[in-house]
């Protein structure tokens, strides 16, 4: 018994202190090391933030670096196959031109009479002013069955700051949850952290949880409320974080809502530093 | 010599430089955009096999290393993932100190109760000291499958193992 006893404890204490060849630290030492950092990098120790944004700055470029080649091999592929429908792409273009063209002149009028509507009502007009918008581009879209988040090219120095909203083609995509000097994290609507107050296009309020899949999903509807499909969703801006009225996406039948952006595939985003209160951020 | 030399070393520093390569890389084994609910916890099985098997080309520091990387790149809090990674090596360096021969079967046990403490202590760190939440059904998705590979991964890297690097015991 005696004898089982310490081989036990001979393995156990060889294990932890085992050190020597290739072996120049014992995972012992090791262990205490990654708890100094982890405590330091948790409780947020002053020193800590610059040390630990340069390190993102410099792993996020490496990784880019890094992942060019997965990123490069699909391109080829896709760049070959539209070399191929060049023609049929032109024909369709030609048509889509004429259609827009005769759309264009619908949108003017109607710009003219929302921006008068809204003199009327006497109600703040938003306007998307382009000199507050950062266009970035995605550095790293790691998949993490636990964080369904993005890195982009832009951080502090570009004026973003925590919380800011995130779009692509003015569809909302997330909000910024950490900031670098060079480079931010920004969590994506289906992340199961996310949370955003939405109105559907008939005036119901709601909350837009991430599930941690594709879909996100309303809660917090009024009561009674049904849903139904091919409702609009947007943002309604009660944070005073999001520009109320941004499009989202539309319903299911099972309260989850498909977004106008896969999060899969993002490759330039912009960052909206045009928030109604920053006091919030 | 010296050129077959050179390529033995590469061959050596292969598992070390792939494990880096996961760390850093957008490449994944998180296939959810393929199958709804297959993820892959890859780093493990690599650490555990080769810490099994010949710790001296897969060195602590090395390790503790690749863990912060991935700290980094997947928004955890710093050393996390070094922690969860010192775990498997301790249950790995326990595992070989104890016994004299190993099997795919003894392998894959030892393996279940590495991955067992070193997931208890990954996830109860984030739970209390991170603002992240996770679902309990995923991380037992990522459990359940990245044992059911085991396996097959062990057969690839035992087959690198005496191809490519040659089968002397550490």
């Amino acid at each position: 018994m005696s004898v089982s006893r310490d081989d036990f404890s001979i393995a156990f204490r060889s294990a932890l202190l085992q050190r020597g060849g290739a072996q120049k630290f014992s995972v012992l030492s090791l262990i205490f090391l990654a708890l100094i950092i982890f405590f330091l990098d948790v409780y947020g120790v002053k020193f800590t933030k610059p040390v630990r944004s340069f390190l993102n700055d410099v792993v996020y470029r490496v990784t880019f670096l890094a992942s060019t080649p997965t990123r490069f091999l699909p391109q080829v592929g896709k760049d070959i196959s539209s070399f191929f429908n060049v023609k049929e792409e032109n024909e369709r273009l030609k048509l889509e031109l004429e259609k827009y063209k005769s759309l264009e002149l619908n949108v003017e009028f109607l710009t003219d009479e929302n921006k008068n509507l809204q003199k009327i009502l006497e109600t703040e007009y938003f306007n998307k002013n382009l000199s507050n918008i950062v266009l970035a581009k995605v550095l790293v879209d790691k998949n993490s069955p636990f964080l369904k988040s993005i890195i982009i090219n832009k951080g502090t120095r570009a004026g973003i700051l925590k919380g800011m909203p995130v779009t692509k083609d003015n569809y909302l995509v997330g909000r910024v949850v950490e900031t670098n000097y060079l480079s931010s994290r920004v969590l994506l609507l289906n992340d199961l952290n996310s949370r955003i107050p939405v109105t559907l296009n008939e005036g119901a309020q709601a909350i837009l949880s991430g599930s941690g899949k594709n879909n996100p999903i309303l809660e917090y509807l009024p009561e009674d409320y049904e849903t139904i499909e091919d409702i609009n969703v947007f943002a309604s801006g009660k944070d005073g974080i999001f520009t109320s009225g941004t499009p989202i996406g539309i319903t299911n039948i099972d309260g989850t809502v498909d977004l106008f952006i896969d999060p899969n595939q993002l490759s330039f985003v912009t960052v909206n530093l045009n928030v109604q209160n920053k006091g919030k951020l | 010599m010296v050129k077959s030399s050179f390529i033995n070393k590469i061959f050596n520093a292969g598992p070390l430089i792939l494990l880096y390569y996961l760390c850093i890389s957008e490449v994944d084994t998180n296939l959810e955009k393929m199958f709804e609910i297959f993820t892959l916890n890859f780093q493990i099985i690599l650490i555990y096999f080769w810490v099994i098997k010949r710790p001296d080309i897969m060195a602590n520091g090395h390790i503790f290393l690749a863990g912060l990387i991935n700290d980094v790149v997947m928004g955890f809090p710093l050393g996390i993932s070094s922690l969860s990674y010192l775990i498997i090596i301790f249950v790995g360096t326990y595992v070989r100190n104890k016994s004299v021969n190993t099997t795919i079967a003894s392998d894959w046990f030892t393996f279940f109760m590495a991955m067992i403490f070193s997931n208890i202590l990954f996830f109860s760190l984030l739970n209390n000291f991170s603002d992240l939440s996770f679902t309990y059904s995923k991380i037992g998705y990522n459990m359940f499958f990245t044992l059911f590979m085991f396996p097959i991964f062990w057969l690839l890297f035992n087959i690198y193992h005496i191809t490519f690097i040659g089968n002397r015991d550490a």
